[in-house]
């Protein structure tokens, strides 16, 4: 050996001594009986022995776990010149030493370890174990991968929502859409008709034709704000159920008479099974007329000419079944499961066949379930018909403070018609309203029907007119500048009875929520008639609070 | 240099032997049933490699490169490409959720399991030449196929041919793609032929 090489191979041994003792690894070379011939500093501290307690012992007697993990092999391989990877994921470890900080959930340090075959003159004569300490890094990579699907899953929610409001939001559009052309339409009726009767060049037939269009066209328009209120009430959770014992065949036999006219008008036959057993239930008897009613009229809108309507009503174990189906235009399979969806029309194109909001279903839904009962619906397709079902609990007859509403005959609006109303005859009626039109309407309707009246414009007028003329009845608006009508009438109320104190008085507000009728009938009015007025249900209040009975 | 059929499917005989090993270790080392697609063979210049691959593996590659030496050298390497590579680490570490990258603990895995394939494959080779081969640490690699086999050790003055062995990994009802690519000084090749020439004279007797 020169001194060049021998100097080299002094050099290396020193550099091998420091490399071993200052490595961030844990460094174990065997001969090729795998005796320990060196066991670096890193492995003293990690496994808590010493080199001289290791240096010249069998591995495999040393740590005999490896060969009950049969890891042993890998030495084995490396003996034969493999060089060996053995994975943290797949193995955790190879030598069991507690892990540096047990802070992260790991009580054994996680391990990756290279064994390499040691050779000299192409035979093998021993094995090198590099230990790496990965706990950390193990760790770490745990946290980024939870981070990461946090975000993938916030994400996917954000973009859920997004998808929603975006559906929402063209639904609403389409609405838009939708109730600017549906309040047009009979707005340039009215608008045309009356521009006609004001220029007063129309024959008194075709006067008496534009006063059938107008009415009839602001009728409509008056359907489609009441719906609106009804949905934006229910969106608001405003709707109250005025619930009472109701006769749901009553119910459903004015539903029908109500739109007979319609369907008379389309040759549709209306056919009705109507189990007297059914009734009476616990309801509002407004709102369930109203969804029948609904039903009827997309029934009857549905159904080509010449149709069928078939209404069922009957009793089913504790429910009571209200069927109407139609030989109509059909819903198609897709369209289905959205029929009771709000501001859903099977077809939202601006040459719409059909008219209206398509809110009609909403309601019916939204009323049926505040009524504790469910609504499907049938169809074999497009052109086959439908039936809806509406399924209200049979509660049985709960007997309570307030009278039975079932009797009482529904407001039939479709004509106006005075024949067969009470007679008002000798009646005086005290009429106050600041709107000019209304008070004149109503006293027209009134005079009509034989009544006396008085006209007031407001509240302080009113109490003038209640000295002076002793009317038998009270009709007054709400909504009055200065002084409302509740003011009013608990300054009437306020009075001895000689003074027209007791006077019998109704009520005239456009807003029906239940929780209005409650004031007005707490602040002294005995009944609330809304707005707009029908003729017909006004003569009978009138009537009524009188006590004047039905002319027959 | 074409293999004929009968040394094609001696050489392909022969690698399941490799395979059947490699997916009995990948299985006990999992607890998940692993298996490998009985290999397909081929051969193809070095510089037809690029082009033969592309279509299998295009965009990134994840590969574990070994350089082997002693009468026999070449380098061998187990391809996958990226998306193959996150899928297998998945499926052999029991992720619970699909990871959408490869981290260090998964890039060790493939390494792990592409150690254990190669050696299986070369140990077996170098029974069949009944000479010792002596292997590189492997290292994992992610980047285009030219890249790595740009990255080949194989010496340029003498003609190299590349043994392309097309597999699937089967674990857990899916199904991984890989190719082990091992290139061969031609000298190399002709000597392992030979053998596996040899090999399959004396089984069919």
């Amino acid at each position: 050996m020169n001194e060049t090489s021998s100097k080299e191979t002094l050099l290396n041994a020193a550099v091998l001594h420091w490399m071993h003792d200052l490595a961030a690894q844990g460094i174990v070379t065997t001969d090729s009986e795998l005796n320990v011939v060196e066991w670096n500093h890193w492995m003293e501290e990690h496994t808590g022995k010493r080199s001289t307690e290791v240096i010249d012992r069998n591995l495999l007697d040393l740590f005999p776990e490896l060969i009950e993990r049969r890891l042993d092999r890998h030495y084995k391989w490396a003996l034969e010149g493999q060089v060996r990877v053995l994975s943290q994921a797949l193995h955790g470890y190879l030598i069991a030493m507690p892990a540096v900080s047990g802070e992260h959930g790991y009580s054994q340090m996680q391990q990756a370890v290279r064994v390499s075959p040691l050779r000299h003159e192409g035979r093998v004569i021993g094995t090198l174990t590099i230990v790496e300490d990965v706990t950390e890094r193990v760790v770490r990579e745990a946290e980024l991968q939870a981070q990461l699907e946090d975000r993938s899953r916030l994400l996917s929610n954000e973009k859920l929502a997004r998808n929603e409001a975006e559906r929402a939001n063209r639904l609403k559009d389409e609405f838009l859409a939708t109730i600017s052309h549906e309040l047009r339409n009979p707005l340039n009726a009215i608008m045309g008709w009356a521009h006609m009767m004001r220029l007063g060049k129309l024959t008194p037939a075709n006067v008496e034709r534009a006063v059938e269009t107008i009415y009839r066209n602001a009728k409509s328009q008056s359907q489609l704000v009441a719906d609106l209120l009804d949905v934006s009430r229910i969106i608001s959770g405003k709707l109250r159920l005025d619930v009472r014992t109701v006769d749901l065949i009553h119910i459903v036999n004015a539903a029908i008479d109500s739109i007979r006219p319609a369907a008379d008008a389309k040759s549709i036959r209306l056919q009705t099974m109507l189990d007297p057993a059914a009734g009476p239930i616990s309801g509002d008897a407004d709102r369930l007329q109203q969804v029948v009613w609904n039903l009827l009229t997309n029934a009857v809108k549905f159904t080509p000419k010449g149709g069928r309507i078939q209404v069922k009503v009957h009793r089913v174990d504790s429910h009571v079944e209200i069927l109407v189906s139609d030989s109509g235009v059909g819903i198609s399979k897709e369209f289905l499961p959205y029929v009771f969806d709000r501001f859903r029309q099977a077809d939202a194109s601006t040459t719409r066949i059909h008219g209206g909001l398509g809110l009609g279903l909403s309601i019916v839904r939204q009323l049926v379930d505040l009524h504790g009962g469910t609504v499907t619906v049938q169809s074999e397709g497009e052109g086959k018909g439908a039936t809806f079902t509406i399924t209200l609990p049979f509660v049985g007859v709960i007997s309570n403070n307030q009278e039975s509403d079932g009797a009482q005959p529904a407001p039939n609006d479709e004509v106006v018609s005075f024949e067969g109303l009470p007679s008002l005859e000798g009646l005086k009626v005290l009429v106050v309203d600041d709107e000019a039109d209304t008070r004149e309407l109503i006293s027209e309707v009134l005079r009509e029907c034989g009544s006396e009246v008085v006209m007031s414009r407001s509240a302080a007028e009113a109490l003038v007119a209640l000295k002076e003329h002793r009317p038998d009845v009270l009709v007054s608006d709400l909504g009055m500048p200065d002084e409302d009508g509740y003011s009013l009438i608990m300054k009437i109320r306020a009075l001895p009875s000689d003074q027209g104190g007791q006077i019998p008085a109704a009520a005239l507000t456009a807003y029906a929520r239940a929780e209005d009728r409650m004031r007005v009938l707490r602040s002294g009015f005995q009944f609330h008639l809304p707005k707009p007025i029908d003729s017909a249900e006004l003569v009978t209040v009138v009537a009524s609070l009188a006590g004047r009975a039905f002319k027959h | 240099m074409k293999l004929t059929e009968r040394q094609s499917d001696a050489l392909s005989e022969l690698i399941n032997i490799a395979f059947a090993r490699t997916g009995a270790a990948l299985s006990e080392l999992t607890g998940h049933r692993v298996v490998l697609n009985p290999p397909e063979v081929a051969v193809y210049r070095t510089e037809e490699l690029s082009l033969a691959l592309a279509k299998f593996v295009p965009g990134d590659v994840a590969s574990i490169h070994q350089v082997f030496a002693g009468p026999v050298a070449g380098d061998a390497l187990l391809l996958l490409n990226y998306a193959g590579a996150v899928h297998l680490t998945d499926l052999l570490t029991d992720g619970h959720k699909p990871s959408a990258y490869l981290d260090e603990s998964a890039r060790e895995v493939l390494t792990e399991v592409g150690n254990i394939l190669l050696n299986a494959c070369l140990g077996m080779f170098g029974n069949l030449l009944n000479v010792h081969v002596t292997f590189s640490v492997p290292r994992l690699h992610l980047e285009t196929l030219d890249e790595l086999i740009a990255s080949t050790t194989t010496d340029k003055t003498e003609m190299h041919y590349a043994l392309v062995i097309y597999t699937a990994f089967q674990i857990r009802d899916s199904s991984v793609k890989g190719f082990l690519v091992i290139v061969l000084s031609v000298g190399s090749l002709d000597r392992l032929i030979q053998e596996v020439d040899a090999w399959e004279a004396q089984q069919s007797k």
